[in-house]
């Protein structure tokens, strides 16, 4: 038996809506420094930053997991600290890990789910067996879950958040671990359920191109903080439509000041490690590159390409870790 | 440097659906089945709690009757005495495996998906102390049943039973609610069972369990009568064994035994409400870091 809860929200306001959102853990350290955003129904929205940035501090904040130290959230109109149990009954989470009773079959999983969720036994058992089908697991949903791969592992989680149909689906992490063929197929399946469901859903990565693939928007977080916020397409055209890149052998700081010297670099050129990245703006590819050549810089390498969401980030943030989660990226294809 | 902009305007609304959460007794039993389904997939967590305590019913106790009963003592009383005192021992051996469960919920089960849904989070503790006190139930049964069949005689009345009962429930509460607190608050489970002799064990030789507490030191006696263990025994020995209420007698040293019963079940129901509370309050602080 489900009770409906007395408030009902207002579906034409935002799904997701933040007001100086922080965390400052006890001991000081602050890992969400008080971000502002509005998610609009059906949207995929996306929050970039390497390990430490502060993103799952943000979705354990909306999913309830974490008590904010100051600002405001609200799931589809409820606070999410005055009302958690209804802005928990609008919302589902993807975890980074697995979390699931792994003695239980898949079936008994999204069933718990459900009847947790207030959805009707005849209505949830239908909607198990659809997902199923959805999501490929018909012939294992029967099966412990502990005898399930890694892949049908996260395909059932995302399944169990999908059951009790949510306004906003929190997916944090949702390919982290996972082999690269896995993680192209999920990245299909969750392309795929905005066209189905249009429900809302807050994505955090670090896989840059995911964010690219699958969000209407990205904003970027470094040190908990909120440091762009735009279109991805948008984002990538701050840098141009091609750039060039190229590793020194040594000093890249100042081959750096050398290329904007002569008018070859502007500010949004950057240094990362012995990588330059050196956006075109106007210049044609072929002369940049002449002109570097003539500067005398010890060059290992020198390419050019279009612009992605890695540049992007980095150019945000120019930090360490940015340059270590690209470095790990970099093995994958695109 | 922030940029923000406004979200695209083309996107449709969501499907409507007003939002459901279901009834509080609909969940708490939905928790209930959950942890009965997880326990049934590791029978360890119900057999081996049984194992020590039927060990003690049915080979230590008989045995320590036959020299007692050889020195002119009353042999066969012993080992009933020793039999109920027993559930000293299986009830906290029982809570304190159930809360190993808590531990490998957080560390590799399904903890956070349950933290993120719509109920009451004191319905995920209670519904796993619901499975403790029927779990707790069915080997008290176990226990006793072995020792009637090993020859002990109980003298099982109405109100024996219902005070027996009582203080089984009372005492598992308790203890399941003491579980909980350390399985939330220990961070290993290597650690969390390293305490359970403590736990579990350590009081139960000094409550009365073996002989009654006016056989300890003064002192020691005093302590025995601040432990939940040495009401619960009392009681229970006062339910199907001895009317008299010695053990009773010996806590409170009252001239009626149903009041010195009362108040050991009022000590019990305190305990175990505090507890309770405690648990709940701790698995909550515990969830929201």
């Amino acid at each position: 038996m489900s009770a409906r809860l007395h408030t009902v929200s207002d579906d034409t306001r935002p799904a997701v809506e933040i007001h100086g959102l922080g965390k400052t853990y006890p001991g000081g350290v602050e890992a969400v420094r008080g971000i502002d955003f509005q998610v609009a129904p059906g949207e995929v929205f996306g929050l970039l930053g390497p390990n430490g940035a502060g993103k799952s501090t943000t979705i354990g904040m909306l999913t309830t997991t974490i008590e904010p130290t100051s600002g405001s959230a609200r799931l589809a109109g409820f606070d999410v600290v005055r009302h958690p149990i209804a802005a928990r009954a609008v919302s589902s989470v993807v975890f980074q890990e697995s979390v699931l009773d792994k003695a239980l079959t898949g079936r008994r999983n999204l069933d718990l789910h459900a009847r947790l969720w207030g959805i009707q036994p005849s209505a949830a058992a239908s909607k198990i067996t659809e997902l199923a089908g959805v999501f490929g697991l018909s012939e294992v949903i029967g099966r412990p879950v502990d005898s399930y791969s890694g892949g049908q592992r996260r395909r059932l989680e995302i399944a169990r958040a999908l059951v009790s149909e949510p306004r906003v689906l929190f997916l944090d992490e949702p390919t982290v671990g996972l082999d690269t063929r896995i993680r192209y197929e999920l990245l299909d399946l969750i392309s795929g359920l905005r066209g189905r469901t249009g429900m809302t859903t807050l994505l955090t990565t670090h896989y840059l191109d995911e964010a690219e693939r699958l969000c209407d928007r990205v904003a970027v977080m470094h040190q908990g903080a909120i440091v762009a916020m735009d279109r991805p397409a948008a984002l990538l055209a701050r840098l141009g439509s091609e750039l060039v890149e190229l590793r020194v052998s040594k000093d890249p700081d100042g081959a750096l000041a050398a290329m904007r010297a002569h008018g070859l670099a502007a500010g949004d050129a950057f240094a990362i490690g012995s990588t330059l990245t050196i956006p075109l703006g106007s210049h044609s590819a072929r002369d940049t590159i002449t002109a570097i050549a003539s500067l005398g810089i010890d060059t290992e390498a020198m390419t050019t390409r279009k612009p992605t969401l890695d540049d992007v980030y980095l150019q945000l943030t120019g930090s360490r870790l940015a340059a270590l989660s690209t470095t790990r990226h970099q093995g994958e294809p695109r | 440097m922030t940029t923000v902009t406004a979200a695209p305007a083309t996107i449709p609304l969501t499907r409507p659906r007003a939002p459901a959460r279901p009834s509080r007794p609909a969940a708490w039993a939905t928790l209930a089945r959950r942890r009965i389904s997880l326990s049934a997939h590791t029978p360890r967590e119900i057999l081996a709690p049984l194992a020590t305590p039927l060990l003690f019913a049915l080979v230590i106790a008989p045995a320590l009757a036959k020299i007692i009963q050889a020195a002119g003592g009353g042999g066969a009383d012993y080992s009933t005495f020793v039999i109920v005192g027993t559930v000293g021992l299986l009830i906290p051996l029982t809570c304190t495996f159930a809360g190993i469960g808590v531990i490998v919920d957080r560390a590799t089960g399904a903890r956070r998906e349950l933290l993120t849904a719509p109920i009451p989070r004191a319905l995920i503790v209670l519904g796993n102390m619901a499975v403790a006190i029927g779990v707790s139930l069915l080997q008290v049964g176990v226990l006793m049943a072995a020792g009637w069949l090993r020859g002990s005689h109980f003298h099982a009345t109405a109100s024996g039973v219902a005070w027996f009962t009582g203080a089984v429930l009372a005492f598992t509460v308790f203890m399941y609610g003491l579980a909980e607190i350390l399985a939330n608050r220990i961070p290993t489970q290597e650690e969390y069972v390293g305490l359970t002799p403590v736990v579990a064990i350590l009081p139960w030789f000094i409550a009365g369990a073996l002989f009654p507490i006016s056989a300890l030191p003064v002192w020691l006696a005093w302590v025995a009568r601040a432990l939940p263990t040495t009401h619960v025994l009392a009681l229970l020995r006062y339910g199907v064994l001895d009317r008299t209420g010695a053990g009773l007698h010996d806590i409170w040293g009252m001239t009626s035994t149903t009041t010195d019963a009362a108040l050991s079940l009022l000590v019990l129901a305190g305990w175990a409400i505090l507890i309770t509370a405690a648990a709940i309050r701790v698995f909550t602080r515990s969830a929201v870091n």
